[in-house]
């Protein structure tokens, strides 16, 4: 057990488990591909990559998702955990392997128990985070499970060659309930 | 209230917005037979979620009718509602003549 919930989360589809340094080279890739678009660059090299994984500060639970056949075919973490404030930002999150998710609700179920460890393990009362503007479908999909928009970071990220805005969304505890958990549970439908 | 054929042009309508992000080699086809959710859709999570939120969104703003396509009720269908176009219309006509 972590300072912060459980090694390990098990859903119907996919296990999050913990991030170890052993994954670098895999992550790496997933990472330097063309769907990492709208990511902050990161580690260039294995090495680094496995660097950054070792030197993880403690508010933070970075996971890979796992298909339940043990399959990793993503990342996902919640960062800036702040038990004083009871808040947290989920990030990276990123499915590497689409072809081997294809008709499976891995993101949606991912992203699920990451929002339960927040607020039903860690009873966080809110979460949030930043999107790039032009990353519409992140944006709209975020909104889609409950997310509200709280504001503009005016031309505060620079990615794919030029300037773009961060839109700052965030999630209560409330809405987590009301809005999130069952439009995800509608969409995970169980084997 | 909204015939089966407005509400598919409404799907497809959903579909021409995400089509007009995507490269001109990975269009989403526009047909009832169109697969969007199970392991032969087309579309993938994000793209998933944006269309049946484009098309309550339309159903909203645009008709009035404040209904939801993700909640219990399609989560206990036997069959689920988005496997394809066709489908999510029937699922909508249902929603939409129980109201």
């Amino acid at each position: 057990m972590s300072a912060f919930g459980p090694e390990v989360i098990h859903g119907h589809h996919v296990t999050l488990r913990p991030l170890v340094v052993a994954d670098a080279a895999r992550t790496l890739a997933w990472r330097l591909s063309d769907r990492t678009t709208y990511l902050n660059r990161g580690a260039e090299t294995v090495a680094e990559q496995s660097a950054w994984i070792g030197s993880r500060p403690r508010n933070e639970r970075n996971f890979i998702i796992e298909l339940r056949s043990g399959t990793p075919v993503g990342m996902v973490s919640l960062i800036a955990i702040d038990p004083a404030n009871r808040r947290a930002e989920p990030a990276r999150f990123l499915i590497g392997e689409p072809d081997a998710v294809r008709g499976i609700p891995v993101a949606v179920e991912a992203m699920q128990l990451v929002y339960g460890l927040a607020f039903d393990v860690l009873h966080l009362q809110r979460v949030y985070g930043t999107v790039a503007s032009d990353n519409r479908l992140m944006i709209k999909w975020q909104k889609s499970f409950g997310m509200q928009e709280e504001g503009r970071l005016r031309r505060h990220l620079f990615l794919d060659g030029r300037f773009q805005d961060a839109v700052c969304l965030g999630l209560l505890e409330e809405e987590y309930r009301t809005v999130a958990l069952p439009r995800m549970n509608a969409l995970i439908r169980r084997p | 209230m909204l015939s089966s054929d407005e509400i598919e042009t409404l799907i497809y309508e959903a579909i021409a917005a995400l089509n007009s992000e995507r490269d001109a080699t990975d269009q989403i086809p526009a047909t009832p037979e169109t697969a969007l959710f199970g392991v032969d859709a087309v579309t993938d999570s994000l793209s998933f979620v944006s269309l049946i939120t484009d098309v309550e969104t339309s159903l909203n703003v645009d008709h009035g009718l404040d209904i939801s396509l993700a909640d219990d009720r399609a989560m206990t269908r036997p069959i689920s509602p988005y496997d394809t176009v066709a489908t999510l219309r029937d699922y909508i006509v249902e929603l939409l003549e129980d109201r």
